[in-house]
């Protein structure tokens, strides 16, 4: 991490040739996902509070609930959680392989594609194009270039993934390199099926609930899940313990998370129902597995390196998160307690807290450990503090007494917990926002002393001239 | 055992499942991969990409052929079924969108009303009870079935009907029966020449509300919705959170004023309702106006425009959960002042649609 990178240099430490060429393509990445969380944290505030004051802003019917709530968790889903995923997948998948990234192109390339697409889907929801999916809200115009932005970007993963120099992939590889691949297959498949061969009446949320569960219970699952396996034994300077189970662990949940996420009354054939029920049981010895071999490896142990520690705590915390969220799906997938949550905030309360609370905290905290070595520049240790008070306060708040107002006032009626949740919003509101400022500063900063990063985007910017 | 031997293991497994068991085909498949993992998982080094690449196309191909294609093939079949009106007149169902009612649904879809409503009536439960009347001549043997029914469900004699058949009168054998013992009393007892009556209740909360069957519904239906429901939906909004009611029924509720006053400023009919004020939809109404259409809000008068009109024309014909289908029929009362009572075709439909529910 010196300012000055040498050639010479770079030949005696492997690891600050991996770091210089995932230096801009993933910085670009966390970057654009970081502003996406800010985006989606403002537009859920609003939506919140639209619900308060149903008279405010009736006049716009751009700012209508029913068009920034689903374009709020699109901006979390696809601008922030995927495109950090990818971030952190690239340096993952780059460092645990000892080489360089290959293509780092493709990946801005492919990013931006990514971005265009999220944008466009953005305001095509808010304009009143949406498809009236919830999955997939998007129109479907933006889909094929979601698609080819991520191709692109996986293309630069997976090569790099080939190249690796250690035979033996490791689980943290497994499930980084099966959920970049997967997702790009889920999308096609489902785009094909609802847009283009034009699935008629309930097949298509069929289908869509077909790509809510992959999207969910594969692509988010196995980045988090990539992303610790890396990371907690990294961190504490262990083997990952039983390696078995990991395996285990990681084809059944690809399997079981595969199908399912049809609820217990919906107007579809009764097996679907029931299939959704099985598999969501037999997915939580999958997590039970990745749980085994996670807490064997952490147990009673701290960071090797004192200034890991807030991210390894953090990611302790997801991990609590992932497995307390999975233990309530199995229990909530039975027809009983399912029909009771079924239809409440309970669901959306839950979703939110799984994706952001075990995904977007893994990644988050992954993030905090990359990008000193990228940038060659910490972040601001106050704002870190207040960034991370404020974004788990607001994860917690923004969920946890909604959930447990869903469940208690059941549907159709809305508790006192969804007033707690626009505090929670507005908790995450703020932690996004000191967040966006604090990696806004690093880089500015470290794009003066850092000859690489400098380097790098003045190359990023050549290139998207010419393309 | 390496990724190839285990591969044709699981393919022996599945081919053996499939020809020879005669399972169906997504199963077979699902053993097949199973058998593949399992006999992999005993020592695979997944080093490979290929190892990887293998199990997770097999995986995405089971997974999408199991649940999407599958539910296609089932649906795609769907056609239009036979239904009456509350005044016995029979049409064709579903009705497809007429006049302005499909762009209406383009607006709902825009407006994103989905967020807060669904359009899905559930039902939790089927309850059936089950009337008889025997003749002099088959009277013995009636009672004997009945006695039978008695036994095999291990139910305890109440009634009437404990005390024994009157001849030519109809007595209840059973109240409150799921659709397996239900369809049990009517087959002992048809077999033994009795006349048998069914009646058909629906509980949930959804559904409407009967102080006996049904003390809880919120009226929001009066069977539950299925797929055939949603032929011309494009796409159907089925909605997954429920912050307002559902919707499914709703143009069997309100009339086009009450629709038109909940969409500009619901607080008009109940003070405290939280569905959002939806202004853009419409525009003030000039100075002197007149007509129905002109809504007061405050001291504002608004009147709706063309988007407005065309999503109430939607919102009206909603009528999904209003008219009984084979599959999911509405309450029947008994019919037993008909001479020749006619078995019911309800449980049977209902047993198909619901398996989860009937076995509780
Ligand atoms: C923020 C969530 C929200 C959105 C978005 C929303 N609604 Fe509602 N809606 C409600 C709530 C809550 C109620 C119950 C109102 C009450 O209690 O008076 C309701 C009630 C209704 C009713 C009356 C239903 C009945 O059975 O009495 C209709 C009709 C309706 N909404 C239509 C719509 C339409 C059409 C849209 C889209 C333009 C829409 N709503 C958007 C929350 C919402």
């Amino acid at each position: 991490m010196s300012s000055k990178p040498k050639e010479d240099e770079a030949k005696k430490d492997p690891r600050e040739a991996v770091d210089r060429s995932c230096c801009g393509p993933v910085l670009f990445l966390a970057f654009s996902a970081v502003a996406w969380l800010l985006v989606y944290s403002f537009f859920a505030l609003l939506a919140g509070v639209k619900v308060h004051a149903s008279g405010m802003m009736a006049d716009s019917a751009w700012l209508a609930y029913g068009r920034i709530q689903p374009a709020s968790l699109l901006a979390l889903q696809f601008g922030f959680l995927v495109q950090l995923g990818l971030a952190v997948s690239a340096w993952i998948l780059s460092h645990r392989g000892k080489t360089v990234l290959v293509d780092g192109g493709y990946l801005v390339f492919g990013g931006l594609l990514w971005n265009a697409g999220v944008t466009l889907g953005f305001i095509g929801i808010l304009n009143g194009n949406s498809s009236g999916l919830e999955g997939l809200p998007m129109p479907g115009e933006v889909l094929p270039l979601l698609f080819f932005g991520f191709v692109l970007v996986g293309l630069s993963l997976v090569q790099t993934n080939n190249r690796r120099t250690d035979e033996e992939m490791s689980p943290a590889q497994w499930f980084l390199f099966a959920a970049t691949l997967w997702l790009p297959w889920v999308l096609a498949g489902s785009y094909l099926l609802i847009h283009f061969f034009n699935a008629k009446g309930v097949v298509a949320n069929i289908v869509d609930w077909w790509f809510i569960h992959n999207f969910v219970k594969v692509y988010l699952t196995f980045v988090g899940l990539g992303t610790l396996f890396h990371f907690l034994p990294a961190m504490t300077g262990r083997a990952l313990a039983g390696r078995g189970f990991a395996q285990f662990g990681f084809w059944v949940l690809l399997l079981f998370g595969s199908m399912g996420g049809v609820g217990p009354g919906a107007p579809v054939p009764a097996w679907l129902s029931a299939l959704s029920t099985v598999t969501a049981v037999f997915y939580f010895f999958g997590v039970i597995a990745v749980w085994v071999s996670l807490k064997r490896t952490i147990n009673g142990v701290t960071a090797a390196d004192s200034s890991d520690s807030l991210a390894y705590n953090l990611m302790r915390l997801a991990a609590v998160i992932f497995v307390t969220v999975s233990a309530l799906n199995v229990f909530f997938a039975f027809p009983g307690p399912g029909s009771v949550a079924e239809f409440t905030i309970y669901g959306p309360a839950k979703e939110l807290l799984f994706s952001l609370g075990f995904v977007g905290v893994t990644l988050i905290a992954a993030l905090y450990h990359v990008f000193p070595r990228l940038a060659g520049i910490d972040f601001s240790p106050r704002m870190t503090r207040i960034q991370n008070a404020a974004i788990i306060l607001g994860v917690l708040g923004a969920t946890l007494p909604a959930a447990l107002g869903g469940l208690m006032s059941g549907d159709a009626v809305l508790g006192s917990g969804f007033y707690f949740a626009s505090v929670g919003q507005l908790l995450l509101f703020v932690g996004s926002l000191v967040l966006f400022v604090n990696l806004l500063g690093a880089v500015f900063f470290a794009m003066k002393n850092c000859g690489c990063l400098s380097s790098i985007c003045c190359g990023i910017k050549k290139k998207e001239a010419g393309t | 055992m390496t990724i190839g031997l285990s591969f044709l293991c699981g393919l022996l497994a599945s081919s053996v499942s499939y020809f020879m068991l005669g399972l169906w085909w997504p199963v077979a498949l699902l053993v097949g991969g199973f058998a593949w993992l399992a006999f992999g998982l005993l020592d695979v080094k997944m080093n490979s990409t290929f190892t990887l690449l293998g199990g997770m196309l097999l995986i995405f191909c089971v997974s999408l052929s199991a649940m999407v294609l599958r539910a296609n093939d089932q649906l795609s079949g769907l056609q239009f079924a036979n239904t009456q009106d509350e005044e016995g007149t029979e049409f064709r169902y579903p009705v497809p969108l007429l006049g302005q009612a499909r762009y209406g649904e383009k607006i709902y879809k825009a407006s994103g009303c989905v967020a807060c409503h669904t359009q899905q009536v559930t039902h939790e439960s089927v309850e059936l009870d089950v009337k008889a009347m025997a003749g002099e001549k088959n009277h013995a043997a009636a009672q004997e079935a009945v006695s039978r029914f008695y036994r095999s469900t291990g139910r305890k004699t109440s009634g009437g009907a404990a005390l024994g058949l009157p001849v030519g009168e109809w007595e209840t054998i059973e109240t409150g029966l799921n659709p397996a013992d239900a369809s049990k009393a009517r087959n002992f007892l048809a077999a033994a020449g009795a006349s048998v009556d069914v009646q058909v209740r629906f509980r949930g909360e959804d559904l409407m509300q009967n102080e006996h069957s049904n003390p809880e519904g919120r009226g929001w239906g009066r069977r539950r919705s299925v797929a055939q429901d949603y032929l011309f939906a494009e796409p159907p909004m089925l909605g997954s959170v429920r912050i307002g009611p559902d919707l499914a029924n709703v143009g069997a509720r309100h009339t086009r004023d009450a629709l038109m006053r909940i969409l500009l400023n619901p607080r008009i009919i109940r003070k405290d309702s939280k569905m959002p004020q939806h202004r853009f939809l419409f525009e003030e109404a000039d100075e002197g106006e007149q007509g129905r259409h002109i809504i007061q809000d405050g001291d504002k008068a608004y009147k709706p425009t063309a988007d407005a009109e065309a999503l109430v024309d939607y919102l009206l014909s909603l009528k999904g959960a209003n008219y009984p289908l084979p599959e999911a029929p509405v309450n029947q009362p008994f019919t037993s002042s008909l001479p020749d009572p006619a078995p019911a075709p309800a449980e049977e439909a209902a047993k198909t649609t619901q398996p989860v529910e009937a076995d509780k």
